[in-house]
């Protein structure tokens, strides 16, 4: 029986698409407090206000994150989510799960919290909604110790990093994605588990440029798989595709009607550098202009590969909030190699020296792409001890006037003006 | 003349104590001993969390830091337990 009247939410339950007032009613018939969760987001809808109250002290013993407290304002009216608490459970890497692992985090939320769920949150962890703060102890205690999952970030913590599934089906990953993102979790399992920042810090890695988990778009370090040397290239497959003998795209889009394939057209006059052209049936790259979009390499994967030096370039400052001022990360590093014959090292290295700067001039509450808008990013360059490059800038300059370092002028600013004015007459 | 561990732990809970709102910021207890790293004014304020001097206050974006007895959590207790 419906324990409140929903007549605009029932409304979102009409027509050909998934509804998920009907999966809420349906969560509903074992778990009570998701009636009030439709009964006060009718209210809300009405009321064209939110009835939530988020954040407080709510979380786990020796923790300072993962979970999120969230509180009904309406209390007396929705007693299910006096308290809604969220959860937040780290993905394994890549995000793989065997079914039994779902079904027993299933159970294990059925038992402790709503059953209603997020998968998967913008950071990628497993979001658990709805928990009452007693319960929380006891939850967490069987997720680490049975389970054998661990909480994820939230607040002013690194938050859990987060790969695309790489090596282990991608022939393209240009390095070990799952590897890394597992070391440099573990790494810094404090500054998961506690706060440390200004703000929130968000690692992605992405095994090429096609960015599977948007990294250049979302984390405030991106890691985006790249290679150093030229394309491989096998010109019989260039030939097969060019006579129609290999479907583009791996066959991606194959379910349309998109004529015979035209290299011309989809490959050459698409490349966002224009290095490469068709001499007799051949095709040409100039890889020294090669931006390693991967354009070519998707659509003609049989034929085209990334290189054999194969690293990653590092983009600093991304952000993606909901309300104003999302931006792309920018280019810092060039190429790194990201070998785990070294732990990482100079990884970890370029992420501690973006901390210790951050961690001093960041305002509270910004994050570090804004912190780069606010101080420059020739400050950053320096910061981040990189010369700057051509690909570092992104137009021609529009200050006249160039501001000199002291200790890029010989002499300094303490040098003999009457000497040099010996040399340089006035 | 460095400040100690405990001097420093000191300073933070005063300034705990002292602030007009009861939720600070990481970046409010650098100026509690200005030679040291914030990374470590960061450790010494997480651990005098598990000491129970200081808890975490977040708003699920952000994570600030009170004395246990200025603030209330949302149930209406001490946050204290």
């Amino acid at each position: 029986m419906p324990k409140h009247d929903t007549p605009m939410l029932d409304e979102l339950e009409k027509g050909p698409w998934p509804s998920f007032v009907s999966d809420l009613k349906r969560q509903a018939e074992t778990h009570d407090e998701c009636w009030d969760i439709l009964g006060q987001m009718e209210m809300s809808y009405r009321d064209k206000i939110t009835h939530w109250k988020h954040g407080g002290i709510v979380g786990v013993f020796g923790y300072g994150g993962g979970i999120v407290g969230r509180y009904s304002d309406m209390p007396k009216e929705f007693p299910g989510v006096e308290h809604f608490h969220t959860v937040r459970v780290a993905q394994p890497s890549g995000m793989y799960y065997s079914t039994k692992n779902l079904r027993d985090l299933m159970d294990l939320w059925g038992k402790y919290g709503s059953g209603m769920t997020n998968f998967h949150g913008s950071t990628g962890d497993l979001i658990f909604l709805g928990c009452r703060t007693e319960a929380l102890e006891p939850l967490f205690w069987d997720l680490t110790h049975d389970l054998k999952q661990d909480l994820g970030g939230s607040g002013s913590n690194l938050r859990t990093p987060s790969c695309c599934l790489g090596e282990s089906r991608c022939e393209w990953s240009c390095y070990d994605t799952q590897d890394i993102c597992y070391a440099l979790t573990m790494h810094y399992q404090d500054e998961v588990h506690r706060p440390a920042f200004p703000y929130k810090f968000k690692f992605k890695f992405s095994g090429c440029a096609n960015d599977c988990v948007a990294a250049i778009a979302r984390s405030d370090f991106a890691v985006i798989g790249t290679w150093k040397d030229d394309i491989q290239m096998d010109q019989a497959a260039v030939k097969e595709y060019m006579a129609g003998n290999y479907p583009s795209n791996a066959g991606a889009h194959a379910d349309g009607d998109w004529g015979a394939f035209d290299i011309q057209k989809e490959v050459i006059d698409l490349c966002p550098t224009e290095c490469m052209w068709m001499e007799g049936d051949e095709l040409k790259i100039d890889n020294s202009e090669c931006t390693r979009c991967m354009h070519c390499i998707n659509v003609m994967p049989r034929a085209l590969r990334p290189g054999k030096e194969k690293g990653a370039t590092i983009c600093i400052g991304a952000k993606a909030p909901i309300l104003d001022g999302a931006q792309f990360a920018t280019l810092v590093i060039p190429f790194a190699k990201v070998s785990k014959d070294n732990n990482y090292e100079n990884i970890i290295d370029y992420i501690e020296l973006i901390w210790d700067w951050w961690m001093e001039v960041g305002k509270n509450r910004e994050r570090v792409g804004e912190t780069i808008q606010r101080i420059g990013l020739p400050t950053f360059l320096s910061v981040m001890e990189v010369d700057p490059i051509p690909q570092h800038v992104r137009e021609p300059r529009s200050n006249p006037y160039i501001f000199w370092k002291e200790e890029e002028v010989p002499g300094g600013w303490e040098r003999d003006v009457d000497e040099f004015r010996r040399k340089h007459a006035a | 003349m460095a400040m100690s561990l405990e001097e420093v732990e000191a300073a933070i809970i005063a300034k705990a104590n002292k602030s007009p709102k009861p939720q600070l910021y990481i970046k409010d207890f650098y100026k509690c001993d200005s030679e040291r790293k914030p990374r470590e004014i960061k450790n010494i304020a997480n651990k005098l969390v598990t000491k129970g001097e200081l808890m975490f206050w977040s708003s699920g974006s952000t994570t600030m830091y009170a004395r246990p007895d200025r603030i209330k959590n949302e149930e209406g207790d001490s946050g204290v337990n």
